[in-house]
């Protein structure tokens, strides 16, 4: 009797340890999660904040973390630079020399530069996916003699690194007559990004049974319509992946587009945001808003895309 | 005779058939080849070649053949093996950050609670933004006069003044590798993410069983488990680091003094700013080399089920 009740007792014991146990579980995993929340969105919050504020609020000490009264002036002067109003701040006159407040008149090519940017990615989606996907099939599906060979010759010159690429690509650019074109970047941009997407793709495709290549070809498929209207039409999704890293790497190049650019008529985003953050008299909210605009793009592709990024991110680690 | 006529065509169709199979092959590898050939692999022969030239741009009609001259200066170049200090320096110091960060991150989104997706959407955001976006974002909350790490400290009573944070020679690198590790934390991550799922629950069943504790069942399940997903983050975030130039050219310009006169920084400096197209090109080619040397392994890794 008195055994049984003790067996209870510690059975009780243990079930009460147990809870506990699960409750200091769920408050660490809260405490991470709020912790990792803040790590990632702090930073960005404050860019956000300090686009909305005037320059007087901007050069206040400390700092205001919420603007006291928000304001779109900043992406105004940004929006309306290529008009005839000119773009300053009224404020500008009393503001501190020393913290600037003050709109670089290159303003007016944000936009233009922002329009370069999309179509240097689109562009090279759009090139990379005539070039990589038949590669991918060929490398997935095709039985001939040097596959391994060429899969590893491609991965091999992503690995070189851009810096090492910039002297001889300046020259043959220059050479050419192609600097400070948009075609500059699309053929280099093309080659830094087609290995990934032909790994992509080749991951995918061997995902795919062979017996679907072999019931084509017993149809009277060519290998071409094969690959177009069996595997293309299963591959959407590591093709939304495909584009999406692609665009992705495009619209955030800098170190390429800061070698063969120069004027508007090639210059991307990243280029005229670096411009903006070598000008010490340059507004603060204003380098800001320039900043928040060349965030907004990617990052409402990621949050709309996130399976697809994290499924395709993830394709070469599953295998490997 | 017949037999053999009849061997001879099986034959040859057979042959047609394999011959098919490789034209069609080369005919769509051609275009992929064709691009890295001319864009990829040229253009690394070629400033291969340029290293064997004093070429200055400024002297474009002197530019002599000098064998391995521009490799042995830079074995006397202390700016030189400065930058290379300062690479190994910031390649250590982020890759060993990411590395942690990017660990208990994963171990956090392989638990199962409420807000997980949120959580798993928000931080790709890091992972999105341009390098150069981020390096303005950093620049700005490292500003001296108002920035957000200057007012936030104060605010909390960690420091009585404003710091000037970038243009002290100590915390220079240590900076800009923050700025570095919070945009590929997402990256590295999710990569970890996916070996720690691949582990199959029955193990830890049975470790707990046996009674282990969840400090031991981590030592000897989950780190064993990892060591793929970690040995491809860490050659791929070394790879990353080692060439890394954005956040140099827009925080510090390798200032101040030289106290982030990365390698990247160097090459840049000596092409583009000192116009040694020679010299710069050799520099290229050893950090190519280097890369090539550590990524013959993340290539093994990757690569080896292909």
């Amino acid at each position: 009797m008195a055994n049984s009740i003790e067996t209870i007792d510690t059975n009780i014991d243990y079930r009460r340890r147990q809870r506990l146990g699960r409750l200091g579980h769920k408050a660490v995993i809260l405490f991470g999660a709020l912790l990792l929340a803040f790590y990632a969105l702090a930073p960005i919050s404050w860019l956000v904040s300090s686009s909305l504020q005037t320059e007087a609020e901007i050069v206040s000490v400390p700092p205001h973390w919420i603007p006291d009264e928000p304001t779109l002036q900043n992406f105004r002067a940004i929006f309306s630079a290529g008009e005839d109003e000119p773009v300053t701040y009224e404020t500008r006159s009393g503001a501190d020399p020393v913290s600037g407040g003050f709109i670089p008149s290159s303003a007016s090519s944000l936009l233009p530069s922002m329009w370069n940017s999309t179509i240097v990615a689109t562009l090279v989606v759009i090139l990379n996916l005539l070039v990589g996907v038949p590669a991918a099939y060929a490398i997935a599906k095709i039985r001939y003699w040097g596959r391994n060979a060429s899969m590893y010759f491609i991965l091999i010159t992503r690995v070189i690194p851009d810096i090492a690429l910039v002297v001889p690509f300046f020259l043959v650019i220059r050479k050419l007559g192609m600097l400070d074109t948009i075609g500059s970047l699309v053929i280099t941009y093309l080659a830094v990004t087609v290995p990934f997407t032909v790994f992509i793709l080749v991951q995918f495709f061997e995902g795919l049974p062979d017996e679907l290549d072999k019931a084509a070809r017993v149809d009277g498929c060519s290998r071409f319509q094969a690959m177009v209207r069996v595997f293309l039409p299963l591959s959407l999704p590591s093709l939304v992946a495909v584009v999406l890293f692609t665009f992705l790497t495009s619209w955030n190049e800098f170190l390429l587009a800061l070698m063969f650019t120069q004027t508007e008529a090639s210059q991307t985003l990243p280029i005229l945001l670096a411009s903006f953050t070598s000008d010490f008299t340059v507004s603060f909210s204003f380098l800001n808003a320039a900043g928040v605009l060349a965030i907004v793009p990617p990052v409402i592709v990621a949050i709309i895309f996130e399976r697809y990024i994290v499924s395709g991110l993830t394709a070469g680690a599953v295998k490997g | 005779m017949a037999n053999t006529a009849i061997h001879k065509a099986t034959r040859r169709s057979l042959l047609d058939r394999y011959g098919y199979e490789e034209r069609s092959a080369v005919l769509f590898l051609a275009p992929v080849m064709l691009v890295l050939m001319s864009v990829a692999v040229f253009p690394i022969l070629y400033s291969f070649y340029l290293s064997f030239f004093r070429m200055k741009l400024t002297r474009p009609n002197n530019q002599p053949f000098i064998w391995f001259e521009n490799y042995s200066d830079l074995l006397t170049n202390e700016l030189f093996w400065v930058s290379v200090s300062r690479t190994v320096v910031f390649t250590l110091i982020s890759v060993s950050a990411i590395a942690v960060i990017a660990l208990l991150v994963a171990l956090l989104l392989n638990q199962e609670f409420k807000g997980r997706r949120v959580l798993s959407t928000i931080i790709l955001i890091p992972w999105a933004i341009p390098y150069v976006a981020n390096a303005l974002m950093w620049k700005w909350i490292y500003d001296s006069g108002y920035g957000a790490l200057n007012g936030a400290l104060y605010q909390l009573d960690f420091i009585d003044k404003y710091m000037v944070w970038l243009g002290d020679q100590d915390k220079t690198l240590p900076l800009i590798a923050n700025a570095f590790v919070w945009k590929e934390v997402p990256l590295a991550a999710i990569l970890l993410l996916v070996s720690l799922k691949a582990i199959p629950a029955d193990l830890y069943q049975a470790a707990r069983v046996d009674g282990a504790t969840v400090w031991q069942r981590f030592i000897h399940i989950t780190l064993p488990a990892m060591k793929p997903g970690f040995m491809l983050v860490m050659i791929y975030e070394t790879m990353m680091a080692i060439r890394h130039f954005d956040l140099f050219f827009i925080l510090t310009e390798g200032g101040p003094g030289d106290a982030s006169h990365v390698l990247s920084w160097h090459i840049y400096v000596e092409t583009f700013r000192n116009l040694s197209f020679g010299s710069g090109a050799a520099m290229s080619y050893l950090l190519a080399l280097a890369t090539f040397a550590l990524s013959y392994f993340f290539i093994r890794t990757l690569g080896r089920r292909i």
